[in-house]
């Protein structure tokens, strides 16, 4: 139940046996099933969430209804709307899980609660908010600079396990393309594999 | 649309589980019913459905599958298998709400099923309430109140969000030893009612 969450974190810091069973009493173990939302847009986000099993995405609604997903994540990965569950502000994402999922949960509280207790995850945590702080960057970068292709070709790069578990109209909204444009790209990549 | 809570009850099929599945599946929520006679708990989800229930009703075998998925658990079932079920359940309760419903159990003496409950899930958030739902007319109010107990002030105030939610008033009591009180309440009310000679007040 938190062997991927053990596993993150032994990536970064070490962590006794007595360490990994308090690590424990502060994550909500939580099943969801397949479409169900974690979060709404609109609730406060109580909790930061951590994937053992499964896979979900985040993402916002326009006043149009359309969905512009901002992040997958799948086993390994943390997901959550960082400002509302630091701020307390309202959630402006919604994150609905799109495979039946396992996932630990920490509240701000645990959080706190947590760090007291084991400060070397403070250093887990700075490690792994670097990280973001990176991969959000390499994402603007992406999306003002790259073109729909680069993009996809980027994804299939750095997470061939989204593409090929993620429905394409998610993908496509993650891009910030139509899902069209995702087809026509993803027929020209299996063309010149093949002919190459 | 606000985010949508699970919320588990086990021995939902249990006498004293009645009231809260019947207030419960009036929101917007979704509710697993454990029970031991699945027959009986599918019985009970077809009324329920069939009264107009809001919540999203699901039938579960499995407590400790329910509890996984949950936000909140309920156990409604007698205090005699409490250690059964904390058993199954621990490692999918931590940190969660645990509702004690059960009133006084007599093979705990001294104390009380909810603080008994509390030892044998340790890192869940056990709060007592749900058995205590009929005392306005004792204290000459009109909504009628539900008297709740517990240890953790975030778990109580979700509870008393709940209880809310239900059309009742919640009344914090204080920590989980008051539970003692609480379990013991039903039996004190009634007595008391019949000497008001007010009866038994009836649910709403």
């Amino acid at each position: 139940m938190h062997e991927k969450l053990t596993e993150s974190i032994e990536k970064k810091i070490t962590i006794s046996p007595d360490e990994k069973e308090l690590l424990k009493r502060f994550f909500i173990p939580k099943k969801i099933r397949k479409r169900q939302y974690l979060l709404n847009a609109g609730d406060v986000s109580l909790y930061i969430t951590f994937v053992e099993k499964g896979l979900l995405r985040s993402f916002s609604a326009d006043d149009e209804g359309h969905e512009h997903v901002v992040q997958f994540a799948c086993e390994g990965w943390w997901i959550s709307d960082m400002n509302s569950f630091l701020s307390g502000d309202p959630a402006i994402y919604n994150i609905e899980a799109i495979e039946d999922s396992e996932l630990l949960m920490l509240s701000k509280s645990g959080m706190d609660e947590l760090l007291d207790r084991m400060p070397k995850m403070e250093r887990y945590f700075r490690l792994l908010m670097q990280n973001h702080i990176v991969a959000l960057q390499r994402r603007i970068i992406a999306s003002l600079s790259y073109s729909a292709e680069e993009k996809y070709m980027k994804l299939m790069d750095v997470s061939p396990d989204i593409i090929s578990r993620v429905p394409q109209q998610h993908i496509a909204s993650y891009l910030g393309i139509t899902p069209e444009t995702l087809s026509r790209i993803r027929r020209q990549v299996a063309t010149r594999r093949q002919t190459s | 649309m606000g985010t949508v809570r699970t919320i588990a009850i086990i021995g939902a099929t249990e006498e004293g589980a009645a009231a809260i599945v019947r207030s419960l599946a009036k929101n917007n929520v979704r509710l697993l019913l454990i029970a031991n006679d699945h027959q009986k708990a599918s019985a009970l989800k077809d009324r329920l459905e069939n009264d107009g229930a809001k919540a999203e009703l699901l039938v579960m075998e499995c407590a400790r599958e329910a509890s996984w998925e949950a936000d909140m658990i309920v156990i409604a079932t007698p205090y005699d298998v409490y250690g059964e079920i904390a058993g199954r359940i621990r490692p999918v309760a931590t940190g969660k709400v645990v509702i004690s419903i059960p009133g006084r159990a007599a093979s705990c003496p001294g104390t009380s099923a909810a603080e008994e409950l509390q030892k044998l899930l340790p890192y869940s958030k056990i709060v007592k309430t749900f058995n205590t739902e009929v005392i306005s007319p004792l204290t000459g109010g009109n909504q009628p109140e539900l008297l709740i107990a517990g240890n953790s002030g975030d778990a109580v105030d979700a509870v008393a969000d709940l209880v809310r939610s239900t059309g009742l008033r919640p009344v914090v009591v204080g920590d989980l030893t008051l539970s003692r009180e609480l379990e013991a309440m039903p039996l004190k009310v009634l007595n008391l009612a019949i000497k008001r000679k007010s009866g038994w007040p009836g649910h709403h």
